[in-house]
């Protein structure tokens, strides 16, 4: 009888991680096949690939309806099988993974559907949908990742495809710098990663999540001494991804791509995987800082409050840069850095509080609105003939409404206005950073005010007023494929937040979320799954319209007040103006921020020139020393000895008779001394 | 005949078939000499498919006595171990792409052809050679075509000079391990030099502590200077710089190897006294290999020296593999061994067909090819991307698991592995493909042409698709190789109490250890 039934469950479990393997495997298979058998049909191309990705995501919302309070691990696949090592391919689908297969495979079918609408014009149509479909596939990679060696494999695989897309104009210059670009920097924080992964490895012997998690509750400081260290590492590798300080400085030159990229990866999910990433290995924070003895100093500085700071630090800096730049894409791109730095922010400060749930919670928002502000911008820049400065635009509200209006909704969310969804979770963060760190609590105000004015300004200045260009008058609404999206992701931007999604996260990442009012004491118990979230939504609804107010009004308020600051400032400055009024108010500073603080200056003078310097040096060494002194010297020193021996044998008569009497000469002088 | 020994005959037999074709029935040469490594490949695939993990140590053996004396005997002794299948399968793969690249051979082809067997046949009976006179006759009969092909079919004013550097070179290399050899043997007491019966003979007999620690690095860097181990590496970049296609694949994919196979097969397990010792130099010495390099190809502005030097650096990872003495990291030197030959027998067939059709290499001259050329474009993106360790392709599994396996005893030479590959890996590699392949479509270079049908196509879809499955399925080459590569990892242990076991060697020599 017992037997039976744990056959049952058995079985039950395999017939879902069939489920599982086919969302991660439906796009690879979509986009690969479409590539070998039809890329020469674009329409069908593109229909196989969106077909592809709505697959993964109908399958990805039964398995979020299925996935209970049991993870769900399906079985592994023995990649690299090796006596004392076996590096897996599994999935572990729990509340936190299927949760993200949502948000990546519901964004990615709309920018899909979107792209054949923007993309339509473009010689390799159907090279843009595979490469797309790749990223799909890597990005569900990292999500439902088992394991940390997984994770570092998809990892990679989710830059070489931001790499393809973000090179895919490749006879642009520019592109081809750019994608080189981004691939490198994250390839910098790839090293802190694996070096990561060996120290976790080293110290614990596994590297599946479960496990791990398993053993860092047992003994929080299983890693001795390296526990803060090897966290760095480990956070180098979202450092990358996600852009933080001081490898932020490829994310703005990623905006080369396509914009349907740009808001799918640099916007929506692959930025956010960093995130992602830190909330999947949150044991490794949780733990008590140490430094090895060199660094005993620090003392118990945690991993996490560094990261915070780190967190907190791009955040203001992003959002300072934006505020001077006039490229619409380029403002959204720092937008995403700075909302980024806020979720790495607060998953770092919620190492204190033993969840990260507020960043996450962020992160699920604000993909949703900043692919919608993204596609809108698309949008606009389709319509104006691939012009993308704010100043050349103007008056575009008439001609663009739907544009217009969805925009405005991504800014209000952005901007974090109730009772839009980015309010909420806005709060959220800025609750742990005024629980954790009042330092940091001022900075996200700060930034939270200069977001407003920068996504102020861009409204203003690219929608309202006067057409200020040709190509602004003639501008009209893009088709219905392209509009339909924004319609439909508006949905989620505005009212994302009145369901219980706050709860969910916080108890699918196991500490104890913030919850918002009534809806806080259900934490524990949430019940999870489809038809139990549509009908709490009623109750839930209330709870969260009204929660922010009731749990920390401080906080709340606050946002509120950054809104209300950031948009009066900005309407004052642009409403009227035909050209930025900053430059002259703030002299240098504008100049600064406009020159994005100089990184990249600094890092191509500094960095570049290094390992070029190094690469001169042993190029020296090799020409030189060692084929110098080895081949050349060999070479030479034989040629020498029979140049020298030469002489000595001239043929000439004289000089034998000489050398053999001075030969004669010198034996004598031996024998006869 | 065993499957061993018809699969080194094949190429063989081919190349005296082509030596009967009167010299101007190109047509007739090129179709036998396709058809002798088509079946070659086949062979190879064979032995790889039905090599049995479970079964003898050495499979499909063949074994006659050639000489017998009362000194010497000299066994031809053929047979396969998992790496040596492994090894077998990749080079009967990159022998038969070589062989369809070098369509573009006009002069003398007759002669190319053999010459291009030969190696082939040469390579082959190196990896399956369980005897050491025939592991070197073998050895050597495939390096000796490199330098003809170099100097006669060669490209570039420097041929000559690089024709000598790297005859000189390898000839030094050989000479050394070849005295390496010739010691253990003599010093062994052993009655000949088969490999089995000599492992045989100093398991029950260790060298002696000095000899050992003698003879090792005479083999070490012996054969190591076959593969390019610094700094006895400066042949390799400029020999591939100037070699026709089909030699820079032959031998950097595939020679190099040799002599990382033999360090495995015959410095590790024959003389752990010597490993212990030298090991430590050898970690040290792999640094040179991943940064040095690295550092070195960073500067290059030629793709011949650029892919040269990174496959420099590629060795860096097999050697650290070596050094770590862990059954992990050796394995990863048998996938790095395996991987690196298809990715560099890929690239210097994309860099000759580049050749080809540009008329230069100076990437600086180049530029916007993958609008003219996306299919070799977009194979030189993957073979690119394979090169700085991207995951999907074998190399990464390689890398990755000398990585593991070395962390534990060597983690800061496994650091400057992750930064030569990872990072200045990714430089050099994406400056090139930035520089060859994107931006604007040159003018002057508006006459080139993409591989024009599947048969060109097949050697370069071959090499990459190799590439591509052996990095999804690892598992295929690390199953074969598991039995092989513990025993080496155990024999290869510095034994446990040193001293004393040479002394009692030492005292008690007439007394045979019980295993």
């Amino acid at each position: 009888m017992d037997a039976h039934a744990t056959q049952q469950v058995a079985e039950a479990g395999s017939k879902y991680q069939d489920l599982a393997w086919m969302v991660l495997a439906s796009p690879l298979i979509c986009g690969a096949g479409s590539w070998f058998l039809s890329r020469r049909l674009r329409g069908l191309t593109a229909g196989f690939n969106i077909a592809g990705v709505l697959l993964s995501l109908v399958l990805g919302v039964i398995l979020f309806g299925i996935s209970g309070d049991h993870p769900l691990a399906a079985t592994a696949f023995h990649w690299l099988p090796i006596p004392g090592l076996d590096l897996t391919i599994g999935l572990q689908i729990d509340r936190l993974s299927s949760l993200m297969t949502l948000v990546v495979t519901a964004v990615a079918s709309l920018v899909m559907i979107y792209s054949t609408g923007y993309m339509h014009d473009d010689r390799s149509y159907s090279r843009f949908f595979c490469t797309l479909s790749l990223f799909v596939f890597s990005m569900l990679g990292i999500v439902l990742a088992d394991n940390l060696m997984m994770i570092f494999v998809f990892w990679e695989l989710v830059g070489v495809s931001s790499y393809l897309l973000i090179g895919f104009w490749h006879e642009r210059p520019a592109a081809g710098d750019a994608a080189k670009k981004a691939f490198l920097s994250n390839r910098l924080g790839d090293f802190g990663f694996l070096l990561g992964i060996l120290m976790v490895w080293a110290a614990t012997g596994t590297l599946n999540l479960a496990e791990l998690s398993a053993k860092f509750g047992a003994n929080p400081s299983i890693l001795g001494s390296m526990a803060s260290i090897a966290g760095l590492l480990v956070f180098m590798g979202a450092m990358g991804k996600s852009a933080q300080f001081p490898l932020h400085v490829w994310l703005p030159d990623a905006m080369e791509g396509p914009t349907p990229v740009s808001a799918l990866i640099h916007a929506a999910t692959m930025v956010a995987a960093g995130v992602y990433m830190l909330c999947r290995v949150f044991f490794l924070y949780t733990a008590p800082g140490a430094w090895p003895a060199p660094l005993d100093f620090l003392g118990g500085l945690g991993a996490g409050t560094i990261i915070g700071y780190i967190g907190g630090f791009t955040a203001l800096l992003a959002a300072l840069i934006a505020v001077q730049q006039n490229d619409i894409k380029r403002i959204l791109a720092y937008s995403t850095l700075s909302q980024l730095g806020y979720m790495v922010m607060a998953v770092g400060l919620g190492a204190q509080l033993g969840t990260p749930a507020s960043g996450m919670y962020h992160l699920v928002t604000h993909a949703f609105f900043k692919a919608m502000l993204f596609l809108g911008a698309g949008s606009v820049i389709h319509a104006c003939h691939h012009e993308q400065d704010i100043w050349k635009m103007g008056g575009l509200w008439k001609k663009m409404p739907k544009t217009f209006w969805t925009f405005v909704i991504g800014t209000a969310a952005l901007a974090g206005l109730p009772p839009f969804s980015g309010f909420y979770s806005k709060d959220e963060v800025l609750v742990t950073a005024l629980e954790v760190n009042p330092v940091l609590f001022v900075v996200a105000v700060v930034v939270a005010i200069l977001t407003t004015f920068y996504m102020v300004r861009l409204v203003v200045v690219a929608f309202l007023g006067d057409a200020r260009s040709e190509s602004a008058s003639h501008a009209h609404e893009s088709p219905a494929v392209m509009t339909w999206p924004l319609l439909i992701l508006a949905v989620p931007s505005v009212a994302l937040a009145w369901l219980p999604l706050g709860e969910f996260i916080g108890s699918a990442l196991g500490g104890h979320g913030h919850g918002h009012g009534a809806a806080h004491a259900a934490v524990e118990k949430y019940p999870v799954g489809i038809l139990p979230l549509i009908e709490n939504l009623s109750n839930g609804v209330n709870g969260a319209l009204f929660g922010p107010f009731n749990h920390n009004a401080l906080a709340a308020m606050m946002g509120l007040f950054a809104v209300l600051i950031g948009s009066s400032l900005a309407w004052t400055c642009y409403s009227k103006a035909t050209s930025d009024p900053l430059p002259k108010t703030l002299g240098g500073w504008a100049r600064l921020l406009k020159g994005r603080f100089y990184f990249d200056e600094i890092y191509s003078g500094v960095f570049v020139p290094l390992h070029d310097v190094a690469g001169a040096v042993a190029d020296w060494i090799d020409r030189w020393i060692i084929a110098g002194l080895g081949i050349r010297g060999l070479h030479g020193s034989v040629e020498l000895v029979g140049r020298a021996l030469r002489l000595v044998q001239s043929g000439n008569l004289q000089t034998y008779t000489f050398l053999f009497a001075a030969g004669l000469a010198v034996v004598a002088w031996f024998t006869l001394r | 005949m065993s499957l061993t020994s018809t699969l080194l005959l094949t190429p063989f037999l081919t190349a005296f078939l082509v030596l009967l074709v009167p010299g101007n029935y190109r047509l007739v040469i090129r179709a036998l000499a396709l058809l002798g490594s088509m079946v070659t490949a086949v062979l190879g695939m064979a032995v790889f498919i039905h090599f049995d993990p479970a079964g003898a140590p050495y499979q499909f053996e063949s074994l006659a006595t050639w000489v017998s004396s009362s000194v010497l005997r000299i066994n031809y002794h053929v047979g396969v171990d998992g790496i040596a299948a492994a090894m077998l399968l990749v080079t009967a793969l990159v022998g038969f792409a070589a062989v369809a690249v070098s369509w573009e051979i006009e002069h003398q082809t007759k002669l190319f052809y053999i010459l291009l067997l030969v190696m082939i046949g040469g390579a082959l009976g190196a990896f399956a050679s369980l005897d050491l006179f025939f592991f070197y006759f073998f050895n050597e009969l495939a390096l000796v075509p490199t330098f003809i092909m170099i100097g006669v079919w060669g490209h570039g004013e420097e041929r000559t000079y690089a024709a000598f550097k790297i005859t000189m070179y390898l000839t030094a290399g050989a000479m050394v391990a070849l005295a390496g050899l010739i010691g253990l043997y003599t010093l062994s007491g052993a009655s000949s030099l088969d490999l089995i019966e000599l492992q045989k003979q100093l398991a029950k007999a260790p060298l002696s502590a000095t000899s050992q620690k003698i003879l090792f690095p005479c083999l070490l860097f012996g054969f190591g200077t076959l593969v390019g181990l610094f700094p006895f590496h400066s042949w390799a970049p400029q020999g591939y710089g100037c070699a026709p296609a089909a030699t820079a694949m032959m031998h950097a994919g595939i020679l190099k190897k040799a002599g990382l196979f033999a360090i495995l097969r015959v410095a590790l397990p024959l003389m752990p006294e010597g490993v212990a010792m030298w090991t430590p130099v050898l970690a040290i010495l792999c640094v040179g290999n991943l940064l040095h390099c690295g550092f070195v190809a960073l500067r290059q502005k030629d793709l011949n020296l650029l892919i040269g030097n990174s496959s420099l650096a590629h060795m860096g990872f097999a050697f650290l593999g070596i050094a770590s003495l862990t059954v992990v990291g050796l394995t990863g030197t048998v996938l790095v061994m395996f991987s690196h030959a298809l990715l560099a027998a890929l690239s210097f067939a994309l860099s000759g067909w580049i050749r080809r059709q540009t008329g230069t290499l100076e990437m600086a001259k180049m530029g916007g090819l993958l609008q003219r050329m996306p299919f070799i474009g977009s194979v030189l993106t993957l073979c690119f991307l394979a090169g700085c360790g991207v995951p999907g392709f074998a190399n990464f599994a390689g890398e990755i698991a000398v990585m593991f396996g070395s962390w534990k005893a060597l983690p800061w030479v496994v650091v400057a592995a992750a930064w030569g590959g990872l990072i200045i890996g990714g430089v050099y590699m994406l400056r090139a493909l930035r520089a060859v392949l994107h931006g604007k479509a040159r003018e002057e270079l508006s006459t080139v042409i993409d591989a024009p049908n599947l048969w060109r196509k097949l050697p370069f879809v071959l090499l990459a698709a190799g590439l591509l499955l052996f990095g999804f399925f690892p598992g295929a080459i690390t199953r074969r190789v598991a039995p092989a590569v513990n025993r080496i990892a155990e024999l290869a242990r510095p034994v446990a109490k040193p001293a004393a076991a040479v002394t009692a060697a030492v005292a008690t020599p007439a007394k045979p250890a019980a295993n």
